[in-house]
Parts: structure tokens; C-alpha cells; sequence
């Protein structure tokens, strides 16, 4: 039994749910779809590599940098395109992930596409389970608090948001630049975890795997993130057997997941304790509660 | 709500099983082969391959896993090595880095093998090269041509990559020199894949080479991997008037831009790097590429190659692209380094590979200890003649 | 002058290959108000299909193009059926049927991976490749050809869509699925109709495409450009997207051939931006009310 494989797993899961964590409050509680979120992480981790081998910044802080530049970055696109509507805004998004990529592919400095070897390896599991519980912890607060409840009333009718007096705008901004920090995060620990960088990582791709893992665990829900991440990534792994395969039963997966619940595992639900009994006294006495759908905690 | 609660019940259900059955050994592997079933004596010894089974890099990668899972198939049937079987693992990495190097985990720790072969690509084998190291597994790539891939940044070889293939800057020079010396040409264009580190390592050496020795790179344009039409490039580079018009990319992307070079009334000549043999270039682009040259790691008309290409062809029915060439040479100079460690153990495998010495496909291939590249392999120049791979000489830059 | 001339005749011929793929995305959007990722996926299927009709059975080409066509009308219809008819019943938001859009364009093209094999194939010529010459402008004969095909299509389709009955029905499911239910259009019927008919055109899409840069796995990537073509134009209005094509068509060919090719794509995106701020709907969108 190959520990080591576990856990590479394990931190490859970890550094996507980083992300995946970013995209759920973009997506699960904002209601906004970005297909341009592998962007973002690579401008976390071209930023994070720099700080760390350039400026000798220690890790951690260099990772906040990282955040901070993929959230700077962020709110420019945002301030452009936050206005559009649905797929405009995806397709937008879709187009900066892709300028992003040619930016790094044309730019020397950081090997251009030929990559940037021989970046220190810092990401262990350790440190990634802690930032994860971190970012948990103050995404949980987050979306709790007035803010959190703002940012659902706008994903809910973004119109009456608009007529009770909240923001939406500057909310939408606020939501967007979180994300796009924990994915500058989530792509700083990429760099030191491969040691090496090549705008070909970010393709559009990831983006989609990203918003998959969001959705496949369930908009609106934390916990329903978590495990979306943790076993989406572990899925290919585990149909490794199938050789070549494996991207076909993963592709039918996710139609399938979609067309019988397209609430997502956890459908807007969270794992608590007071969730947990719950659902075993449901179980105990099916059938006779009436629950609205979409209420979490 | 009954519904709901058991969806979630059955979903963790299947969720679990999949982790669980997911990380527990297998018994069978599919994507191995010959697995020695009768004679349960034999002891199997497994070998990685990794590399791209799906992606835009498939075509590259499935002829070489076929490749190497053929030729271990021979040595089983002539005894095996050092009288144990060989059980050949692959897994496929998507063309991406981080795929590879959780493949390269799961093979190191679980399927527990004593060495690699691939990937085929340098960004997924610079990626691997920690967890080579620390799993003391020897790595032997096949076409992974950037020199990073087994010298780290402050030009310190890594412990445990190998590669049977020459590198970007000794293609690039060796395309350049060629052209400016022996064809003469002044007055070169360069059309490359912005997005590709192969297409970028041969531009920046070609440009660097073909400049020192006098001569001019009149123009140089960017396409994007995915693009398949270059005609707004190659109509600029029209105006530029070259006279050689150099084309570091993968075959496909070679033909299209070809015909489209031809179709525009571009004359030049045409030049490419080991990225353009293949039939279905010729397939594609015969009249438009005729008069072309190829830098090559061998000659195809060579009896050896024939062989090999005939058996492949008759095991597969499909055509053999270069990286089979290459990951032949991979699979023999692993043979003769476990032959000389005269063990199956991973650091004595390392420490003879360092000093192989075998006769490839593509030429003899001498290990140098100093690099871990294959030293003093000379570069094939071939010629496209009436939609045949033509060999003209070995050509060495300096 | 000339190689501007021959640029433009570059940028149109690109741009036409745009439209072709744009219109058939930008058919299903007007109806379901979703991006159709799987397109791509379709587009593929037909360029195989018209392929192997060719050389497997050895048809002629002007058959295997109307079958490709028929097939990959086919294909889309049953994709609907499977991957978004149960999202719809469901009143399933937009992000549901783009994810299982997406699905079922990895599933499409891992599916002809594993089962084809992903080598590169070559049609068999059908045109000649030698270009039509104009002074020093050359136009490619399969250039035109295709111009001409696309025309011919995009007119039919303009036909059905404005001339007949089921063209007023699928306008007014355009219009408003809701009301049209209301006032007896079967849009159930609608919706199949307006697949079939993108299939049909992402079947001629991909024959033609399989026959100008040859039939692989991954072909259908080029829709990523048609996408943004389509946004450039406006979503969900077909000569917003023949007009948004041309143009990026265009706009790519005159950055490429006189400003930077490397550069290309960041360019083409910076124009998008300023198009989207400053008509956030694209040249001639399609106003939507807030549905999200």
C-alpha cells in the first residue's frame, strides 16, 4: 500500500480544494460562473516562484503575495466585466484564463513556455491541511456574516438586492477577489509542490475541473466543496485501471451526476453536527419532515 | 426527502468503495501485459512507462508505450532478464505535469518499480525529477529535449533523470548550421508554437546559432498550439522573402502550414526538427514539404529500423512515429544497465546507466555520467525526396 | 497593397471557418440560453463520420457530406435527449447544462481516443489544392469552396428560420419559452428541431474543417474561437455571429500580419473587453431579461 502515493493524492486535493474553496463562494454563493480561475492560479504561482527564488521572501508570506497579486489582478478584470451578464461574463473570463497563458508563454523572464525549473519544494501535507483549515475557518465566518448573507441574496434575485440597497456590484468585486486570492494561493502551493511552472499547467481545462468540483459537490455548500474536491481528484487516480478509458467514464460521470442531481451531492447542505443528527433522525422517521430546498446550516 | 437521504447514503457508499478499492493493490493491472501466469517460479520484476494515452500528445504516446510493452514482450519470450520476467506498468498523464507526477508516485511506492521510461514530454519529466530522487527510481526519458530536464538550474546533474534523446540547443544549432553552412542559406524565417516548450527551445537556438554564423533571421512569428491556420504569419513572412523558412513544430502543424506556405506562393525551403518525421506528414503535405529538410536522430532506410518498423506494423497496424524509435533506445539501454548492475536494484541500476554503452536504433548511445545525455550522437539530416525520407549525412554542430 | 489584399482574403477566409461553428452555437443559445460547449464535440464526430463514409465505404464525397450532416444532426439531437432534457424539465439553471455541455465534450472526444485511436487522418482529395491567382493574390480553391458552402447553408437556415412555420415557432421560443408554451408551440419540438439543425451545421462544419486541416481528437477546440466570435457578435443572434466571426476573423489576421503573432490572442481578447463595456451584449445581442 503506497503511502506516498496517498499522499500525493492528498496534497494535489488539498491545493485544488484551495481553489475549489475561492470558486465556491464565486460560484455556489455569488451565483457567478469563471472559467478563467486556472488564470488566476497561474498568476499566484508565477508570483509566489518569484518571491521565493527572486526576493528569497519566506514561503508563507510569499504565498499571501501570490494571493494578493491574483486578487489585484482580479479586480481589474472584475471592474471590466463584472456588468456582463451569464455567459457573457463566462466567456470573458474564458478569454482572460487564455491571455494569461500567452502573457507567460511569450515572457522570458519566467522561462516562457519552455518553464521555470527548480523551484523549491515547500508544499508538504502538513502545511497544506493547515492552509486549507484556515481558509475554511474564515470562508465559514465569511459567509455567515452580513457580508456572506449579501453576497446569497444577490445569487438568489440580484435585482431585489439591488432595490433593498446592497451593492451588488461591489459585492460581486469582493466575492471575485476572494476567490481569485485562495486561487493565487492554491497555485503558489502548485509551484512548490512540482518545483516547476509551464503556462500549459493553466489551460482552460482546469478551469473546468475547478467549476466541476464545485458543482459536483453542490453550489452553496461548503463541506459539499470539500469532498468535491477531495474526490474528484481522486476519481482519475482511482480509474487509472482503465487505461485509456478513464477521461471517457469521467466525462459520462459528470453528465450523469448533472442530469440525475444537478443539486450536487450535498445540494446547498452542510455537514454540522446538528445536520448530521438530523439526517439520522430523518432516516429513523423517513419521510415525514418537509424541508425547503437550499437552506444550509 | 426519502429520496434525497438515500442518494446520500448510496453516493457515500459508492464514494468509499471507489477510495478503498481504489487504494488497495490490485491484483491484475490491466495496462499491463504479460503477466506470467503458469509458471508461478518466474519472478516478475515491473517497469514504469508514463506518458500521454489521451490529449493532443496521444498520438506520440501510445506508440511509445506500444513500443516498450512490445519489446519487453520479446525479452520475456527470450528469458527475461537476469531470469526474471518483466511486467511493463503504464499509466497515462494527459500531457500534464501534475498527472505525471502522481503516476510517477503511485508507480515508485506501490506498483514498486525499479525504473522508468518516459514521459515524453520535458515539462511533465522536470516535474517527475523530485520524486524520482526521492524514491531513488531512475528515470529515462525519451524525447524530453529541454537540458533542464537532467541538469538542475545551477548545472548540477540530477541524481536519477536519463535521456536517450538530444537536446533543444544541440538540434537548434545543429539545424542552423546546416543550413547557413552546408545549404548556404543567409536569410532565414522562423514560423514557431509560442505555446510549446520544444517549438520556443529550438527558435531561441536556431535564432542564436544562425546569427552567430552571419547570417539573418529576417522574420519570426508566433502561432498558438491549437491554431491551424498560419496564413496571416506566412503571408508576412512572404514579404520577408527567405530563403530557408525554418518550422520547429510537431507534424501535423508542420503539414498544414506547409501547404498553406505553398498555397501562398512560398518558395523557400523548408526545415524541420525531429518533431516532423512521420508518415502522415507525407500523407498530408507530399508535394507542398518535397525538397525539405529534416533534422532526424537516424536514418530511416537503415536495416535495423526496418525491422523494428515491420514488427511494430505487424503487431499494431499503425504507422511507427519517432518517439517509438526512442523509447527502443530507452528499453535497451535499460536492458544493458540492469545486464551490467547484474541487479534489480533501483540505485544499482542508476549507478550502471550512468556508464551504458549500447548500440541503439538511433545510433550508439553512450551515457555520459557528467550529463546524463547521450554523448557524441550526431544528428541525421534527411531530405525529402518524392515523399521519401532521404538520408544525407550526419551532420554534428562543432 | 497586395499583402494587405491578401491578408483580408486571409482574415475573411478564417472568419468564415468562425461563422460556420458560431451560427449552429449561436442557434442553440438563442433557444436554450445556454453556451453549448459540446459543439466542438459534435463538429468532430462529423468530421469522423464524413471520413470513414469516404474511405471505409468508399462513398462519394457530395453523399458522405449530406450523411456526416445527417449524422451529426443525429448525434446532437441525442445529446440533447440525454445530457439536457432532464436538466430542463428540472428548470435547471444555465451553469448545470454548461457543466453537462462540458461532460459530454470530454466524453465525445475521450470516447474517439479510446475507440479510433487519436492519429491524425487524412480525407481523401477531393479538391484540387491548386489556389486560384489573382496577380499576387492567391485564394484557396477549398478556401472558396467552403465560402460558397457556408453561404449556401447560412441562407438555408435563414430560410427555414423566417419562411416557414416551424421558424416562426422557433422564433417565438426564442422569444420567450414561457409564452410560447402558452400560446400551443410544441417547444419540446422546437428545442429537437433547433438541435438537429445546429448538428446539421456543426456536421458540415466538420467535414469541411476534416477536409482543410485533416480530422484528429482535439479538432473541436477551434470552436473555442467561434465562441468568442459569437459573444463579439452578440449571443444568440445569427448575424451577430456570422458578423462577430468575420470580424475576429479579421482582427486576427491584421494583428497577426502587422502588429505582433505572438501577441495575437491577448490583443483579439483586449478588443473583446471593449466591445462587451461598451455594448455589454455583444454588436447585435439578443436583450434578455434577468433570468439568472
Amino acid at each position: 500500500m503506497g503511502w506516498y502515493y496517498i499522499q500525493g493524492i492528498l496534497i494535489l486535493s488539498g491545493i485544488y480544494l484551495m481553489a475549489v474553496l475561492g470558486l465556491s463562494l464565486l460560484t455556489g454563493f455569488t451565483g457567478l460562473f469563471s472559467f478563467g480561475h486556472a488564470g488566476f492560479m497561474a498568476v499566484g504561482a508565477y508570483t509566489t516562484a518569484a518571491m521565493t527564488i527572486k526576493f528569497n521572501v519566506p514561503f508563507i508570506l510569499a504565498l499571501l503575495i501570490g494571493g494578493l497579486a491574483a486578487a489585484l489582478v482580479s479586480l481589474v478584470i472584475g471592474k471590466l466585466t463584472l456588468n456582463l451578464k451569464g455567459d457573457y461574463f463566462c466567456i470573458a473570463t474564458l478569454g482572460f484564463g487564455e491571455a494569461i497563458r500567452l502573457i507567460l508563454d511569450n515572457v522570458q523572464y519566467f522561462g516562457g513556455a519552455r518553464g521555470w525549473p527548480g523551484i523549491p519544494l515547500k508544499t508538504g501535507l502538513m502545511n497544506v491541511i493547515i492552509f486549507n483549515v484556515i481558509a475554511v475557518v474564515i470562508l465559514v465566518n465569511l459567509i455567515k456574516s452580513r457580508h456572506g448573507r449579501n453576497l446569497q441574496a444577490i445569487r438568489e434575485e440580484e435585482m431585489a438586492s439591488q432595490i433593498i440597497g446592497i451593492n451588488v456590484f461591489k459585492y460581486k468585486m469582493i466575492s471575485l477577489a476572494i476567490s481569485a486570492a485562495y486561487a493565487g494561493i492554491a497555485g503558489g502551493m502548485l509551484a512548490h509542490y512540482t518545483g516547476f511552472l509551464q503556462p500549459k499547467m493553466f489551460q482552460l481545462i482546469k478551469s473546468t475541473e475547478l467549476t466541476i468540483m464545485v458543482i459536483f459537490g453542490g453550489l452553496g455548500s461548503i463541506s459539499g466543496s470539500i469532498i468535491g474536491a477531495i474526490v474528484l481528484t481522486s476519481l482519475p487516480e482511482v480509474l487509472r485501471a482503465f487505461d485509456r478509458w478513464r477521461l471517457v467514464v469521467y466525462g459520462a460521470s459528470v453528465i450523469f451526476i448533472m442530469i440525475t442531481r444537478p443539486q450536487g451531492l450535498m445540494g446547498g447542505y452542510e455537514i454540522t453536527i446538528t445536520n448530521i443528527k438530523k439526517l439520522i433522525s430523518r432516516i429513523t422517521s423517513l419521510g415525514k419532515k418537509k424541508h425547503t430546498i437550499g437552506g444550509d446550516n | 426527502m426519502k429520496k434525497r437521504a438515500f442518494f446520500l447514503l448510496i453516493s457515500t457508499v459508492i464514494i468509499l468503495s471507489l477510495l478503498v478499492t481504489g487504494c488497495s493493490p490490485k491484483p491484475t493491472e490491466p495496462a499491463a501485459i504479460d503477466e506470467p501466469t503458469e509458471d508461478v517460479d518466474v519472478e516478475v520484476v515491473n517497469v514504469g512507462w508514463i506518458g500521454s494515452l489521451t490529449g493532443d500528445q496521444a498520438v506520440w504516446g501510445n506508440c511509445e508505450f506500444n513500443t516498450v510493452k512490445m519489446l519487453f514482450e520479446e525479452i520475456n519470450e527470450n528469458g527475461g532478464l537476469l531470469g526474471k520476467q518483466i511486467n511493463v506498468i503504464g499509466y497515462d498523464t494527459r500531457g500534464d505535469a501534475m498527472e505525471a507526477v502522481n503516476a510517477v508516485r503511485r508507480l515508485t511506492s506501490q506498483d514498486k518499480i525499479v525504473a522508468l521510461i518516459g514521459p515524453n514530454a520535458s515539462g511533465q519529466a522536470i516535474a517527475i525529477s523530485s520524486v524520482l530522487e526521492e524514491m531513488k527510481v531512475p528515470g529515462i526519458a525519451t524525447v524530453a529535449t529541454n537540458p533542464k530536464v537532467t541538469v538542475d538550474d545551477n548545472g548540477q546533474v540530477k541524481p536519477f533523470n536519463f535521456r536517450v534523446c538530444f537536446i533543444d540547443p544541440y538540434q537548434g544549432a545543429v539545424a542552423a548550421g546546416y543550413a547557413k553552412d552546408v545549404l548556404g542559406f543567409t536569410k532565414a524565417a522562423i514560423l514557431y508554437d509560442v505555446a510549446d516548450d520544444y517549438s520556443q527551445g529550438l527558435t531561441e537556438f536556431f535564432e542564436m546559432t544562425f546569427k552567430e554564423k552571419g547570417g539573418e533571421i529576417v522574420a519570426k512569428e508566433g502561432f498558438k498550439f491549437g491554431d491551424v491556420d498560419f496564413r496571416p504569419q506566412l503571408s508576412k513572412i512572404k514579404e520577408a522573402n527567405p530563403e530557408v523558412l525554418f518550422m520547429p513544430y510537431f507534424f501535423k502543424e508542420a503539414a498544414l502550414s506547409a501547404n498553406q506556405a505553398r498555397e501562398l506562393g512560398i518558395d523557400a525551403v523548408l526545415m524541420g526538427g525531429d518533431g516532423w518525421p512521420s508518415e502522415v506528414l507525407i500523407e498530408m503535405a507530399k508535394e507542398a514539404i518535397e525538397g525539405s529538410y529534416i533534422v532526424n536522430h537516424l536514418d530511416f532506410a537503415d536495416p535495423d529500423v526496418q525491422d523494428f518498423k515491420a514488427t511494430y506494423t505487424a503487431k499494431y497496424n499503425l504507422p511507427v512515429e519517432l518517439n517509438g524509435y526512442l523509447a527502443y533506445d530507452a528499453v535497451r539501454v535499460l536492458e544493458q544497465a540492469i545486464q551490467n548492475a547484474d541487479s534489480f536494484d533501483s540505485v544499482a541500476i542508476r549507478d550502471a546507466l550512468k556508464t551504458v554503452s549500447v548500440k541503439g536504433i538511433t545510433g550508439q548511445i553512450n551515457i555520459s555520467a557528467d550529463t546524463h545525455n547521450p554523448e557524441g550522437k550526431d544528428a541525421a539530416i534527411i531530405k525529402i525526396v518524392d515523399g521519401d525520407y532521404i538520408f544525407q549525412q550526419k551532420y554534428s554542430a562543432e | 497593397m497586395s499583402a494587405f489584399l491578401q491578408q483580408m482574403i486571409n482574415g475573411l477566409s478564417i472568419g468564415s471557418v468562425y461563422a460556420l461553428m458560431a451560427v449552429g452555437y449561436s442557434l442553440v443559445y438563442s433557444i436554450m440560453n445556454f453556451s453549448n460547449f459540446a459543439h466542438g464535440g459534435v463538429i468532430m464526430i462529423g468530421a469522423y463520420m464524413g471520413f470513414f463514409l469516404m474511405t471505409a465505404l468508399e462513398l462519394p464525397f457530395a453523399v458522405a457530406f449530406v450523411l456526416a450532416a445527417i449524422g451529426a444532426g443525429l448525434l446532437a439531437v441525442s445529446l440533447e435527449r440525454i445530457a439536457y432534457r432532464p436538466l430542463r424539465k428540472r428548470n435547471a439553471p444555465f451553469l448545470y447544462f454548461i457543466i453537462s455541455a462540458m461532460g459530454a465534450s470530454i466524453f465525445l472526444e475521450n470516447i474517439v481516443v479510446a475507440t479510433i485511436g487519436p492519429t491524425f487522418r487524412t480525407y481523401p482529395k477531393v479538391f484540387s489544392s491548386t489556389p486560384f491567382q489573382f496577380g499576387q493574390i492567391s485564394v484557396g480553391r477549398l478556401d472558396a469552396i467552403m465560402f460558397l458552402i457556408s453561404g449556401i447553408s447560412l441562407m438555408m437556415l435563414v430560410y427555414i428560420i423566417e419562411k416557414t412555420k416551424t421558424g416562426m415557432a422557433i422564433k417565438s421560443t426564442a422569444y420567450s419559452i414561457r409564452a410560447s408554451t402558452l400560446m400551443g408551440v410544441n417547444t419540446d419540438r422546437i428545442i429537437f428541431i433547433v438541435f438537429g439543425l445546429g448538428g446539421v451545421l456543426a456536421g458540415i462544419a466538420g467535414v469541411l474543417f476534416g477536409m482543410k486541416y485533416t480530422v484528429y481528437p482535439q479538432i473541436g477546440f477551434i470552436t473555442m474561437k467561434s465562441f468568442i466570435a459569437a459573444v463579439f457578435g452578440g449571443l444568440g443572434s445569427l448575424p451577430g455571429a456570422v458578423i462577430g466571426s468575420i470580424l475576429l476573423g479579421v482582427i486576427e489576421t491584421l494583428t497577426a500580419g502587422y502588429f505582433s503573432s505572438q501577441y495575437r490572442d491577448l490583443i483579439a481578447f483586449i478588443l473583446l473587453i471593449a466591445v462587451l463595456i461598451w455594448r455589454p451584449s455583444g454588436l447585435m445581442g439578443k436583450i434578455t431579461e434577468d433570468k439568472a
